[in-house]
């Protein structure tokens, strides 16, 4: 399959990848970022979305640090797979499509992971076919596929692995580019929506995660759920976990069952805030059910994906007792 | 590419000189900016070794080593890896010797159509280089990314666990099933090499 | 002197009659690395011609021909040290000179009439080569003589999405990519028809038109009815079963995307390089394309990387490649995208199979119904022999009072269904045991007894005429009973932990070649030419896909010949110097081109022998051949090496050469479709598989197999250990993952790796392969078919397995979670439970009668077992035809034993009314019916 064409721009320090991007911006020319590449590339050789010049950050020296407070976005998942990061994140990354994919797999590129949908996921030939679709319409102001006649959201799904365990281990992104660096808690980095997904401006991309000193002491468990344990993307995923003995601590995200991920704030601290046994955790699961809304846009249809969130849910509670 | 129907796939991309160490040997080539490196490795270097399954990183059969990783060269666009030292299966005998694991894989029949065989062989050395007693586990955490679709992987398994043998010096390298090069004169070079058949 | 090669034994002889030493050996002269003569090994001769291999199933013809040399010893493939290196070259590989790059244009409408192309933007731009169109291939092709309905390029209408519209050429990819967006094309829209039921009806435009065959307006495009047997046995069953499937359709998904190179040479010849299965369909089809006599043309088979059917086709993309290089005059190469695979497809046909059967009280399976509807998609390619197998290769290896099928291949508008490792067989495999198990269950008895109580016998005739020979199933089924320990498992494990058993029965090669005549051409012939070097090349058309054909042929010839393996050398790629052979389909390759190769072989060795007798004076009867050396029985010292023999007989002809070749035998009944599923010999299989059901979740995970194959005699046990594994993997991917998923709108919303799941490495079981060795009497040294044959017991292994775990029943495949998911909460609700977990575990619940029943089940078998043994070793050589068990003579025509016997190919019109989903396609009337009613 060939690339369709584009200019590779290769910073080698995050500054001169801020002034790459303001300089494309201000002549009005589309990017992308490219890490690891193994999302973007798939993309790009179905022709999916492609723009005329892709920044890669894989020439920036320093930024694929790994330690327990602080990741960097150029970290490799199989690095994190070994390494002293929290188990959850380890076990998470270590989860993530195949081992050679996590060679080359970066953090960054599983946060900001385009959202996948099996009328978009699709060569050129076949989106033509059905006359595009919303998301990457061409032009032609196509609708979506899934749920037609609305023409303004798309619900694609997210289906990244390690974001709902960063979630729960209360982590925080830092964003950086031509105007600058911003932190904020990587709950409030995704948005609803399938193609604009997450708050990232236009020139900026993600610098690093960092992790709240208390999260190590945290345990949790995160449960996938895949057809195939090599290359499947989750078809639902839940993290959970807490500060051993601290009712309040209590953090549950899902994952794969709508456009971004997301921490079900509101349903813990309705349930369960008051601590948990097998009975509030069984209503906990059922609010999560009944809260998340998964559509048919995946290997695995929606009732059913909705409806096993619960085990998810019971069998990530009965791991960190 | 909005406002387009159709994606334009010429002109082509800048052309810019791209080097790495493939297979030992420097090699300098001519990419446009946005090859991947299976289509230079193929097109280009010529290491058609180096097969293309699926292009979309689920079948493996593109891995090459590159600094040490076993990856997916299928996903990897050359510009990224330039400069890097990378094996393709090519680069995995010595001349007419085979590597433990090549030689491995034809005796215990880890090969059957041969097409996901070099992505094997460079998951399985880049494995078994880093460490030469792995467990099973190991052995199959480090293949889940290649699928064979005809042996099931069990002999692929078996050939592995073979060749970490000989990686730690438990056993000898098997024989491959011909010997390439067969001593010619096996009483000694003064004596005539083998005639067709006459009584001397 | 070569002091390897003097035969000296150790000790002095005790007839005293030579001495040994005395006469002075050449050296070997050739042959491989090693200077010095191996010694025969006597493990590997067999018992009956005085060597120490056991032959528990008694002679074969082909003892007295074995040198022990490599017969039975597991082997590398021959080529696997291309493979292992990277230098084996498949399609893509091929690069030539001054190559240009050609790309395809595919339909974007599922169903719709082409009105007009304008290629003259293509043209126009830099850089194309050459543009093809449909308008540039009027000559229409197809696999089977009697259904060609392919044209390399859409003539009138497209049939699928992806179907094939026009192609270019151009200086590279991108500019060919580019080009395809300027083709204008004017469409008319046609009504598509997706659902397979829908096919049965009539349509305003049907997506073939058969002419005065053509079944009224519908889609149909085989039917097929045939009952055999005594259907008064069916009515008051004392047990029956009944199922209804739902079967998706699969790929063969192997790793290497198709791809074909084109070239015409200067004189004006076509080079096709193609990595295929049956190059000599492609030969024959190209020559019908092109207009160009079949010897100006040679195909090159390149490596193929996996087949499994799917290469087997006669392809359009061949064509256009072929096409466009003759309008350029430059090589073309074309690979496909992964995507491209699936439209091109060929894959296993989606099926809705219903299979009712019944059994009477002592445990005889009485009648056998079953109705399969399959989805051809748009074009026939195998389809109308899929239509009897879905059928006639059921009809064994139980022994049945009656047998009923009715089927229906439609077409519809998705890419074509084809040929695919077990083709046909596979599906109504599955639901037949399942069936079994079903009515063991409602028996109250053991499957597996069950089965070993109804088996046919060795050298015995199924209910519809095929001929079984050597028959291992009891030894198959025996051998995975005590191998998984079946009786202390079954029934007795945990909740959501299960062991389920699954049959098999396939054809070893094809009787029928379907382009000629079977009495006039052979199915397969060889030649081997032995040239002064000592060399031996074997010319074969016999096509390797990984499956070890190329080394099975060596095989052979080296075991006939006594030579060591690398001394024979394999030529099998082009059609200019193999002789014509149909390739690998069927698995047709051991059992025909390895009798061919013995044959031709053969010729050989009896042109040494009688050379060797020239310089002894040994009468060759008296002579041994063995590595590189013949010598006398009685004193090896006495001998000549082989390259002396050879120039001896190559005296005044210059290189040796041989010609053998292979038919089968006639056989099979003369109804209409007799001949489908007739083959010279059948494979028999029984696998057991564990499993371990997450029963919250609905994920299966398969944990081990037990996987009996009866493929006659392994040639190299490697090899077939390798196709057992392997086929393990394939029919596990369609029993729990694999499925071609067509959309609300009809496309295919996983053609890639990623959404068509195949399993990795985590989901394979712990698989056993056990041999099972009949000894076929006609097989190359015993050998029977290894490579299709062992994927069909493990689907239905599995899906037994699942119900012996949750207690749940399921009729749709792939068993993906969802749909467990869904039985398992159905049936929670219905028992009102809590919990998943707490869903009763199947156990036995005997009574006195079905206790009854068991001990005359395994009586019978014991009994059976001696039979079995009997006729196996040819000590009991008296007929057996499918009706003894129920009490017939087999020496006295069936029909003429029972009223109402019947041997049918059309339905009754009083049965038309209750024929199933598929039998519908009788209530049609063929067109030139309609015209003389008219
Ligand atoms: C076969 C296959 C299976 C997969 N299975 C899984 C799976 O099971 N689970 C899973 O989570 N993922 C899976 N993936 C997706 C992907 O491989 C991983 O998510 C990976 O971590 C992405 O990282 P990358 O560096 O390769 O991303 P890239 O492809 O480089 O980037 C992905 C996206 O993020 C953007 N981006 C990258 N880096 C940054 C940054 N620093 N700041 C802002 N934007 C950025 C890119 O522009 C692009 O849009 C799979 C992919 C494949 C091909
Ligand atoms: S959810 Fe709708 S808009 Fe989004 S990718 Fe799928 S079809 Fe397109
Ligand atoms: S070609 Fe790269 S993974 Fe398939
Ligand atoms: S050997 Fe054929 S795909 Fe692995």
């Amino acid at each position: 399959m060939l690339m369709p064409p584009f200019i590779l721009h290769h910073p080698s320090t995050v500054e001169e990848a801020c002034k790459i991007s303001a300089e494309l911006i201000k002549k009005g020319e589309d990017f992308d970022w490219v890490s690891g590449g193994t999302d973007l590339l798939a993309n790009y050789k179905w022709r999916i979305n492609t723009k005329p010049h892709v920044i890669s950050l894989s020439n920036i020296p320093g930024i694929d640090s790994v330690s327990n407070l602080e990741i960097g976005c150029m970290a490799r998942l199989s690095s994190l797979e070994g390494s002293n990061v929290h188990p959850m994140i380890a076990e998470a990354a270590g989860k993530v499509a195949s081992s050679l994919i996590r060679k080359s797999a970066t953090l960054g590129g599983n946060l900001c992971l385009d959202t996948r949908c099996f009328w978009y996921n699709q060569s050129e030939d076949w989106r033509r076919s059905i006359d595009w679709c919303h998301k990457a319409d061409c032009g032609t102001g196509s609708d979506c596929r899934v749920i037609p006649n609305q023409n303004t959201l798309c619900v694609a799904t997210y289906q990244g692995d390690i974001a709902p365990v960063l979630m729960v281990l209360g982590a925080s992104v830092h964003l950086i580019g031509p105007n600058g660096e911003r932190v904020m808690p990587l709950s409030e980095f995704y948005q609803l929506d399938g193609m604009k997904k997450n708050v990232l401006e236009k020139g900026e991309f993600l610098l690093k995660v960092t992790l709240p000193k208390d999260s190590m002491k945290r345990i949790g468990s995160y449960q996938k759920l895949r057809v195939r344990d090599s290359w499947d993307f989750p078809e639902a995923g839940v993290a959970v976990s807490w500060l051993e003995g601290d009712k309040g601590s209590i953090k549950v995200a899902t994952t794969a069952l709508e456009s971004i991920p997301r921490e079900h704030k509101e349903e813990v601290s309705q349930i369960i805030a008051e601590g948990w046994d097998d009975k509030s955790v069984k209503a906990l699961a059922g609010a999560i059910r009944k809260s998340v809304k998964p559509v048919n846009n995946t290997a695995l249809p929606p009732n059913y994906r909705r409806s096993v969130v619960q085990v998810l849910v019971k069998r990530a509670f009965s791991q960190i007792k | 590419m909005v406002g387009t129907e159709y994606v334009p796939m010429t002109p082509k991309a800048a052309k810019e000189i791209w080097s790495a160490k493939v297979n030992g040997e420097s090699v300098e080539e001519l990419i446009t900016s946005n090859a991947i490196l299976l289509d230079v490795l193929r097109d280009q270097v010529g290491t058609l070794g180096v097969k293309r399954g699926c292009d979309l990183g689920t079948c493996g059969c593109c891995t090459v080593i590159i600094d040490g990783d076993a990856r997916l060269s299928c996903l990897c666009l050359a510009g990224q890896v330039a400069g890097s030292e990378i094996t393709t299966v090519e680069g995995l005998s010595e001349g007419a010797h085979l590597a433990p694991i090549q030689s491995c894989f034809a005796e215990h029949g880890g090969s059957q159509c041969g097409f996901c065989t070099p992505g094997f062989l460079l998951s399985a050395q880049a494995l078994l280089t880093e460490n030469d007693s792995p467990s099973d586990k190991e052995i199959s955490c480090a293949i889940e990314g290649n699928l064979c679709r005809c042996t099931g992987y069990q002999q692929i398994v078996d050939s592995i666990k073979a060749a970490a043998e000989i990686h730690r010096g438990e056993a000898e390298p098997v024989q491959p099933a011909s010997n390439p090069h067969p001593n010619p004169h096996p009483e000694g070079p003064d004596q005539p090499s083998m005639p067709p058949g006459h009584a001397r | 002197m070569s002091a390897g090669y003097r035969q000296q034994p150790n000790s002095a002889r005790k007839d005293g009659k030579r001495v040994a030493g005395k006469q002075v050996f050449p050296p070997p002269g050739s042959g491989g690395s090693d200077p010095v003569m191996k010694e025969r090994d006597l493990n590997f001769i067999p018992e009956s011609v005085g060597g120490k291999e056991p032959q528990p199933a008694g002679s074969h013809i082909h003892d007295r021909i074995r040198t022990g040399t490599v017969i039975g010893k597991p082997l590398p493939l021959v080529d696997s040290n291309a493979k292992v290196t990277g230098q084996a070259w498949y399609g893509d590989d091929v690069r030539l000179a001054n190559e240009s790059i050609g790309k395809i244009l595919r339909s974007p409408h599922h169903y719709a009439k082409i009105i007009s192309i304008d290629t003259s933007k293509v043209e126009a731009l830099p850089g194309v080569i050459a543009v093809a169109t449909g308008a540039d291939s009027p000559h229409s092709f197809g696999v089977l003589p009697v259904t060609k309905d392919e044209h390399a390029m859409a003539v009138e209408k497209v049939r699928h999405m992806g179907d094939l519209v026009a192609c270019v050429s151009a200086v590279d990819e991108a500019t060919a990519i580019e080009a395809l967006g300027l083709f204008e094309i004017e469409w008319e829209l046609l009504e598509p028809v997706f659902d397979p039921k829908k096919g049965l009806e009539d349509h305003d435009d049907p997506i073939h038109w058969r002419g005065k065959y053509h079944l009224a307006k519908t889609n149909v495009q085989k039917r097929v009815f045939q009952e055999f047997g005594d259907r008064s046995l069916v009515e008051n069953p004392f047990s029956s079963s009944h199922g209804k499937w739902t079967m998706a359709g699969v790929h063969h998904g192997f790793t290497e995307p198709h791809a074909v190179v084109a070239h015409w040479d200067p004189n004006g010849r076509l080079q096709l390089y193609t990595p295929q299965q049956v190059p000599h369909y492609t030969h024959r089809a190209l020559s019908t394309v092109l207009d160009v006599p079949m010897h100006q043309i040679n195909v090159i088979r390149t490596f193929v990387g996996g087949g499994f059917g799917g290469k087997s086709d006669p392809f359009p993309h061949e064509m256009c490649a072929a096409i466009l290089a003759r309008k350029s005059g430059r090589p073309v190469r074309i690979t496909f995208d992964r995507e491209e695979v699936y439209w091109i497809n060929r894959g296993r046909h989606p099926s809705n199979i219903e299979v009712k059967m019944t059994a009477d009280d002592e445990g005889r399976i009485s009648g056998f119904d079953i109705d399969a509807l399959i989805d051809g998609g748009g074009f026939a390619s195998f389809g109308h022999v899929t239509s009897y197998y879905n059928g006639v290769l059921a009809t064994a290896p139980y022994e049945l009072g009656s047998f009923h099928y009715t089927g229906a291949r439609v077409w519809t508008n998705k890419p074509a269904s084809g040929a695919m490792r077990g083709h046909g067989a596979v599906n109504t495999r599955c639901a037949v045991e399942v069936g079994l198990d079903e009515m063991a269950e409602e028996m109250n008895v053991d499957p597996i007894d069950l089965r070993l109580a109804n088996l046919l016998p060795p050298h015995s005739r199924t209910i519809t005429g095929f001929r079984i020979t050597s028959n291992g199933m009891r030894e198959a089924l025996e051998r995975v009973r005590e191998g998984s320990n079946w009786d202390e498992k079954f029934r007795k494990l945990p909740l959501g932990k299960g062991i389920g058993i699954g049959c098999g029965f396939f054809i070893s090669g094809s009787g029928l070649p379907i382009h000629w005549d079977p009495n006039r051409f052979p199915h397969a012939t060889v030649h081997i030419q032995v040239d002064m070097d000592g060399g031996v090349t074997v010319h074969t058309g016999a096509a390797d896909i990984g499956q070890g054909s190329t080394t099975a042929v060596a095989q052979v010839v080296s075991e006939v010949l006594a030579l060591p393996i690398e001394m024979i050398h394999v030529r099998s790629h082009e059609s200019d110097t193999s002789p014509v052979d149909l390739g690998s389909y069927s698995s047709r390759v051991t059992f025909m081109n390895a009798n061919a190769a013995i044959r031709a072989a053969l010729d050989i060795r009896e042109k040494l022998l009688d050379a060797a007798w020239d310089i002894l004076g040994y009468h060759p009867n008296t002579l041994i051949i063995n590595d590189r050396r013949i010598y006398y029985k009685h004193d090896p010292a006495i001998g000549v090496s082989y390259l002396q023999a050879l120039h001896k007989a190559q005296e005044d002809k210059g290189a040796l050469i041989s010609s053998g070749s292979y038919r089968s035998p006639p056989m099979g009944g003369v109804h209409k479709g007799a001949a489908a599923g007739l083959a010279p010999a059948y494979s028999f299989s029984a696998y057991v598989a564990e499993v371990d059901v997450d029963i919250e979740l609905g994920l299966i995970k398969c944990t081990n197999v037990w996987a009996a194959h009866d493929c006659g005699k392994a040639l190299n046990p490697l090899a077939v250990k390798g196709q057992i594994i392997g086929s393990c993997h394939m029919g596990l991917g369609q029993v729990l993952s694999e499925k071609m998923v067509y959309g609300r709108t009809g496309h295919l919303q996983n053609a890639n790796l990623l959404e068509y799941k195949i399993p990795s490495i985590h989901e394979m079981p712990h698989v056993e392969p056990i041999i099972v060795e009949s000894s076929d009497p006609e097989g190359p040294f015993g050998a029977k078919e290894a490579g299709e044959g062992p994927l069909l017991p493990i689907l239905p292994a599995v899906v037994n397995a699942v119900y012996d775990a949750i207690g749940i029943r399921y009729n749709d495949l792939p068993l993906t979670p969802d749909i467990i998911f869904k039985g398992v909460e159905k049936k929670r609700k219905k028992l009102k439970l809590e919990e998943a977990t707490e869903l009763p575990s199947p156990r036995f619940t005997h009574g006195p009668k079905s206790i009854e029943l068991q001990k005359s089940l395994m009586k019978r078998s014991q009994e059976h077992k001696k039979r079995d043994l009997a006729r196996q070793k040819t000590e009991d050589t008296s007929p057996y035809v499918n009706g003894v068990l129920f009490g017939f003579d087999p020496n006295i025509p069936l029909e003429d034993q029972v009223e109402g016997w019947r041997m049918a190919t059309e339905p009754d019109p009083e049965q038309l009314a209750e024929l199933g989903l598929a039998g519908r396609a009788w209530l049609k009337k063929e067109q030139r019916q309609m015209e003389s009613e008219k």
